[in-house]
């Protein structure tokens, strides 16, 4: 290819010979310098090519548009972003792949074989060069990682990147593209170098199917399917992901690859060097197979029991501040979250007339599933079903005066983060008006409903308050005139879906009542209303406000406003859609607590 | 007897009736080649790529919690949409455009017979679906999403080459169609300002069939007219000194 750009003639190629045929064992030192430089020369214009390709520059593009999507939305974890990066180091290596094919299929698939063999660079020179080319590959990865790691940094990351885990993004690219080329050696189609690069994702995709940590073994397993938990890790786990043993696996593939390459384009070389090739293809076998091994083994019992202790019980991992009275426990690293936690919190309490006497904690807590078996695979069932018992016996629903966080979900930034402090400030009015989602009769895991119930419409004031949404926001939970609702008792009660209410950023006391459209609408009437006045009516009579029995639109009328009407809702939600809350039949307690 | 004789004498002295299109007598002689210039071998090989690696989803999936299902449907028929757009070429296009038959009969006929083959692919990997999560087939949504989104993903894949083809990157049209494609249809599907159109579940499955049938519409459209245009683009400049000269 490069031979034929019509560019300057290459320093120190060496004489033609014939086609096919290979240097002789005794090949002098001379010659061998002038090979050296003809394969240094050609792979200089093959790495150029491959930075100017139009392929690897959409492929750096779509890489930095994965690793966007899967970073933008929370907050990032060095542990689980630096894996994330190499998902679109991943996209990248497809694209190098298909790159590479085409590059050296070239001859072949142009009816050019017998031009190049007139060339003084030999096939096996040429593939060389193409294989060290490949080194074009490694500035568009490094700019992907530089780029990504900028973004991470600018979003202010806990933890620390992996250097193993980078590494393995940039081993990743090398290895596509030196497999691309052993497919282009054999097969010029360019559907070969397609098909290559669907293999490569498909398997990364589906990589959740495979059993135990065979993921792992695949190119790169994408976060949400085979290393599923990362990102709800509170720190970085031991061999989670293997990121050592996976960057030397992927560097044995690249070598193996060539080493293909180099075995189809020199099939009439002497005995010696096929000789050193199957000894060297041996080698990265060999290395690579080792690879796969400390790779499939089991993450150590003693650093799993640790991950078990400190979900199962948080205290004894967290730090615990105290601010205002409320509690803040959190996992070593996060402590600079504390003042974001703590801003919707104090405005909250600032509006309050009086605190509960149970006071509250803030607390971070781990969702873990061991029924993902990349994590437990290799230890016993009985060992899995100890720490199994030991997380249900710690889980459950969280106490009234409790907000939790779950790990990973807080947002790095922008509308996001309102949309989360909002909800954290609900959460704290709730507790403040004691609206916990089990305070109701126990309907197995359906949280109260609030109906017509004025303590409701003073929560979700006090949380527009301290942290003022937008009214879109707001209004978006009543679903643009489609209400949704919930079954209580014999009657269908609208429910408001508030901002964020799916997006788990907090886990509200008790799980959090389901809040109805009534009390989104009375709140937001008296947020029309003078601040004074308002906390007058409820500073007069507080305890009042907090009972159970005092309906809202008692409330209404102590502000002397009207109580807002509820259109009727919708029966069934509209073709496509799924409404939030229990399906048919099943029906929702009314909070009493 | 008489009306039969007359009618007789007529039928010798009328002329033939030819068809309304003068070439269509010509397709059944050309089925052979086209069926002989058919890139079977990538096509066959792509569906059976589809096909065993499904199989083999279905074999080693050990996670009750994600049955095998549309979606992984949806993955692994990506390389049977990818070799479709090696499927409309015509290397002697020069040559084709000067024979009465028009020019984008060939390609027409093995897009033809590559849907045959891509449906029956589609049909293999349902059976296997269904084979492999029959307790689960009863809650997945219907298939008929599934079917316009594939084939529209096809007719996306089908245009784009096409086009290309119209291009000075003719000889890499599929390289090119295969990966800009399936970005496309990617881009869409996890955009959010196309997704809710597009996809499950923000859309419905009446919509998103309605709206992938309506892109595979368009597409086709966009694809009979790259194949029914006449000019091989060699340079722009060309276009010129033509134009002067009428």
């Amino acid at each position: 290819m490069t031979t034929t750009d019509g560019g300057a003639a290459l320093p120190g190629a060496g004489a033609a010979g014939p086609p096919g045929q290979h240097a002789p064992a005794g090949l002098t030192a001379r010659s061998r310098a002038s090979r050296r430089r003809t394969v240094l020369a050609l792979a200089r214009v093959e790495a150029l090519l491959l930075i100017r390709s139009w392929l690897a520059l959409a492929g750096v593009l779509a890489g930095g548009v994965v690793i966007w999507a899967f970073m933008w939305a929370a907050q990032p974890l060095w542990w689980d972003a630096d894996w994330q990066i190499g998902e679109g180091q991943l996209t990248l290596a497809m694209a190098v792949l298909v790159a590479a094919q085409l590059t050296a299929g070239r001859p072949r698939r142009d009816a050019m074989t017998d031009l190049y063999a007139s060339f003084p660079a030999r096939a096996s020179t040429r593939t060389v060069a193409q294989l060290a080319g490949l080194a074009g590959a490694v500035p568009a990865s490094l700019l992907l990682i530089g780029a990504a790691a900028v973004v991470v940094q600018l979003h202010g990351p806990i933890g620390a990147p992996s250097v193993a885990v980078l590494a393995g993004g940039l081993l990743l690219v090398i290895a596509a593209g030196a497999a691309g080329i052993a497919i282009g050696a054999r097969f010029p189609h360019p559907m070969a170098g397609v098909l290559g690069a669907l293999v490569l994702a498909v398997t990364s995709w589906q990589s959740q199917r495979f059993p135990g940590a065979i993921p792992w073994l695949l190119a790169w397993p994408l976060e949400s399917n085979g290393a599923g938990q990362l990102d709800r890790l509170p720190g970085p786990l031991a061999g989670y992901p293997p990121a050592a043993a996976h960057a030397a696996e992927l560097a044995g593939v690249a070598v193996l690859a060539g080493i293909v390459a180099l075995a189809v384009t020199t099939r009439r070389a002497p005995v010696r060097a096929r000789a050193w090739l199957a000894a060297a293809g041996a080698v990265a076998m060999a290395v690579t197979c080792l690879a796969g091994a400390v790779q499939l083994r089991p993450i150590p019992t003693a650093d799993l029991n640790h991950l078990v202790a400190e979900t199962a019980s948080p205290a004894s991992a967290q730090h615990c501040t105290t601010a205002s009275q409320v509690r803040y426990c959190l996992y070593p690293g996060f402590g600079r979250d504390l003042p974001a936690l703590e801003a919707p919190v104090d405005e909250v309490l600032a509006h309050l007339p009086a605190r509960p006497v149970q006071p509250l904690t803030v607390r971070q807590a781990v969702f873990l599933s061991l029924g993902d078996p990349v994590l437990t695979h290799g230890h016993p069932a009985q060992q899995v079903a100890r720490w199994a018992a030991q997380l249900q016996r710690a889980t459950g629903i969280p106490p009234a005066a409790g907000i939790y966080l779950p790990v990973g979900s807080w947002p790095a930034g922008g509308g996001l983060l309102t949309v989360a402090r909002f909800d954290l400030a609900l959460a704290a009015a709730e507790w403040a008006v004691h609206l916990s989602g089990t305070s109701g009769t126990s309907n197995g895991f359906q949280p109260c409903v609030p109906v017509g119930q004025a303590r409701e419409a003073v929560a979700i004031w006090l949380a527009i308050l301290a942290t003022h949404p937008s009214a879109s926001e707001l209004q978006g939970g009543l679903q643009a005139g489609h209400l949704f609702g919930t079954q209580v008792g014999s009657a269908m009660v609208p429910i408001w879906n508030y901002p964020g209410v799916g997006n788990g950023y907090v886990t509200p006391p008790g799980g959090g009542p389901q809040l109805t459209a009534a009390g989104y609408r009375l709140a937001s009437a008296m947020t029309s209303l003078p601040q004074q006045r308002v906390a007058h009516v409820l500073t007069g009579a507080w305890g009042r406000w907090l009972n159970w029995r005092t309906t809202d639109a008692q409330l209404a009328a102590a502000l002397a406003i009207p109580m807002p009407s509820v259109p009727a809702m919708t029966p069934h939600p509209p073709p496509g859609r799924v409404a939030p809350g229990p399906g048919p039949g099943q029906q929702s307690p009314v909070c009493t607590g | 007897m008489h009306r039969l004789t007359a009618a007789l004498r007529d039928d010798q002295t009328r002329p033939v009736a030819r068809p309304s299109v003068p070439w269509l007598g010509a397709l059944p002689p050309l089925a052979r080649p086209i069926i002989r210039t058919m890139p079977w071998v990538m096509l066959i090989t792509a569906c059976l790529i589809s096909l065993v690696y499904l199989a083999f989803l279905a074999h080693v999936t050990h996670a009750p919690s994600s049955p095998l299902g549309p979606g992984a449907l949806r993955l692994t028929f990506l390389p049977a949409v990818a070799a479709l757009a090696f499927v409309p070429r015509d290397p002697f296009r020069p040559l084709t455009q000067t024979t009465p038959v028009p020019a984008w009969v060939a390609p027409a006929g093995h897009l033809v017979l590559a849907a045959l083959i891509l449906a029956a692919t589609c049909w293999a990997q349902l059976r296997i679906i269904a084979g492999a999560a029959p307790h689960t087939l009863g809650q997945l949504p219907a298939v008929y999403p599934l079917i316009a989104q594939l084939t529209g993903w096809c007719a996306v894949t089908v245009a784009v080459a096409a086009w290309v083809r119209r291009t000075r990157y003719a000889d890499l049209s599929g390289a090119i169609a295969a990966p800009v494609s399936l970005s496309a249809v990617a881009l869409a599907w996890y955009a959010p300002i196309t997704s809710r159109f597009v996809a499950e579940p923000a859309a419905s499955p009446h919509g998103v069939t309605i709206v992938w049938y309506a892109v595979a519409s368009a597409a086709l459209a966009l694809t009979g007219v790259a194949l029914r245009d006449q000019w091989h683009r060699y340079s722009r400049r060309l276009h010129y000194p033509f134009r002067k000269n009428r």
